[in-house]
């Protein structure tokens, strides 16, 4: 599949500098002009199913924890896990359910709506309680997926920024889950190389031989059928057309069979993105297959650091043997596939920043990765334009 | 879990030499499980129960999970390590103890079938 030429003169054929992929000085302006003023996926909503369910994330770009909570109103909210007392982070656990939040320093109690409602020896402070609750975070949500935004006042609404995105993602299984699997793992490699590797399918078949299965014989690179760009997001529908005759074995047989049964009775086959791959800028993947539910969220650690995490969304906790084994050889079937980038990312990684090569190369079917430089790039220069225009205040 | 084997329900009973081994609870447990198996091992258990699977499936479908006796749990974790014992058999094949270290920096954090052990 080509794009519209139009596309291609607007992206350009150019080889992409290396420096944007290794150098502490760009992830630096990165994290100032993306990551602290865009919105962010932290969660989902199944993830703080009643009032009193409480999550914890860590942003390390940031050098941040979040806390979202759900209060008795069911509304989701989210707030640096900051005592305002003396700057104490406040709650130590991961999640959990509790309507008060205590700092164990001084016993300073918080409200799920981020009130102080209590603290010891208050009178003797020079302050008014309502003057010292939690600072918030903008927190907004679609499709199920809860993003956070740590720009005071962001210059758009999470609906705005994720223009026609919406109307794809809500016909997703993510939409509708109640529970997930999920897997992780840690890398050393800046976190666009990560991104790049999930936005190309050249490497299928060299590094997924295997796990990869085989494509049909008129594309057995197996491209994509379409590229879509939508500001900075974009999307890819996927051929997933298997090849040749080779049957499966009897028990990825079974497992995908049942896996497709229980896809089917959840209408997640049929519907106009089933086969979309959507790319939520800066740093979200989500797969609208039925038989594939996943979604990957790349956290930037540092330059040279970043966290896959990788999750399959479910309609409905596991209600039958059948529909256990089905999603526990499902995961457990993608996880090998997943896997398998790893070293590659990481070796990639460490010829880009030994500086060896000025440029690096995108082929036709790499335009994703291409639109995706343009996108980081053109928000850092705009950043570094803005603060040679106006001093810095904050 | 116990020192003595559990009874599988009826009908399964050729796979009771394989419970104490592979009935174990906890999706990363199965998957280390995988790993640290011998590859004899995981091609016996294979062998025994790749043909059973859809029975013991049809089988534990006639009941809700939650009321699974121990016999039935122990076929069900069985069925679960066999998910993953099938990946090393099928898909990897001769290159499983390569990709052993390569999938281990992938940690499982979270499994539905982890929510009610």
């Amino acid at each position: 599949m080509q794009l519209p030429k139009d596309e291609f003169e607007r992206l350009g054929t150019d080889p992409i500098p290396t420096y944007p992929y290794y150098r502490q000085d760009y992830y630096e302006l990165e994290v100032a002009a993306i990551f602290r003023r865009t919105w962010l996926q932290i969660g989902h909503v199944c993830e703080l199913p009643e009032p009193g369910n409480f999550i914890v994330r860590p942003l390390e770009f940031a050098n941040a924890s979040i806390l979202i909570t759900r209060g008795p109103d069911s509304v989701i909210r989210a707030f640096y896990n900051v005592c305002t007392h003396r700057g104490s982070k406040l709650v130590p656990d991961e999640s959990g359910k509790r309507r008060t939040f205590t700092c164990q320093y001084h016993r300073w109690t918080f409200g799920y709506d981020g009130d102080l409602v209590a603290a010891p020896d208050f009178e003797r402070f020079f302050v008014s309680k309502s003057r010292c609750g939690l600072r918030s975070v903008a927190v907004d949500v679609c499709a199920g997926l809860i993003f956070v935004n740590l720009d005071p006042s962001p210059d758009q609404g999470l609906q705005s920024f994720l223009g026609p995105m919406p109307q794809r993602i809500n016909t997703f299984a993510v939409a509708r889950a109640t529970t997930f699997s999920e897997y992780v793992y840690d890398i050393d490699a800046n976190w666009k190389l990560v991104i790049d590797n999930f936005q190309e399918n050249y490497h299928l078949r060299f590094v997924h031989a295997r796990t990869g299965g085989r494509q049909a014989e008129d594309n057995p690179f197996g491209y994509p059928d379409r590229f879509e760009f939508m500001g900075p997001h974009s999307s890819q529908t996927m051929p997933m057309r298997g090849g040749g005759d080779v049957k499966p074995k009897p028990v990825q047989a079974a497992g995908m069979g049942k896996i497709v049964e229980f896809a089917a009775a959840d209408g997640l086959l049929s519907g106009p993105y089933a086969k979309d791959y959507c790319v939520i800028f800066p740093n979200l993947f989500v797969f609208g297959s039925g038989t594939s539910p996943f979604t990957l969220h790349v956290t930037p650690v540092s330059a040279g650091k970043s966290r896959g995490t990788f999750r399959f969304y479910w309609i409905g906790e596991d209600d039958s043997a059948s529909k256990r084994f089905a999603r526990e050889f499902l995961t457990m079937m993608m996880r090998d596939l997943h896997a398998e980038d790893r070293p590659s990312i990481e070796n990639s990684h460490q010829g880009i920043s030994s500086g060896a090569l000025s440029h690096i190369h995108f082929q036709s079917q790499e335009v994703p990765c291409r639109h995706f430089f343009h996108a980081v790039n053109s928000r850092v220069e705009e950043y570094q334009a803005a603060l040679q225009r106006k001093p810095v205040t904050t | 879990m116990s020192a003595e084997p559990k009874r599988l329900p009826p009908g399964f009973e050729q796979l009771e030499p394989f419970v104490a081994q592979w009935a174990v609870k906890g999706t990363a447990a199965r998957e280390q499980l995988r790993g640290t198996s011998t590859e004899a091992d995981r091609a016996a258990f294979y062998d025994a129960a790749h043909d059973i699977l859809p029975k013991a499936l049809a089988y534990l479908d006639g009941k809700p999970l939650k009321d699974f006796d121990d016999g039935e749990t122990a076929l069900m974790n069985l069925m679960l390590s066999l998910a993953h014992v099938a990946l090393s058999i099928e898909i990897q094949g001769s290159e499983d103890a390569h990709h052993r270290k390569v999938r281990a920096h992938m940690r499982i954090t979270r499994s539905p079938a982890d929510r009610d052990d």
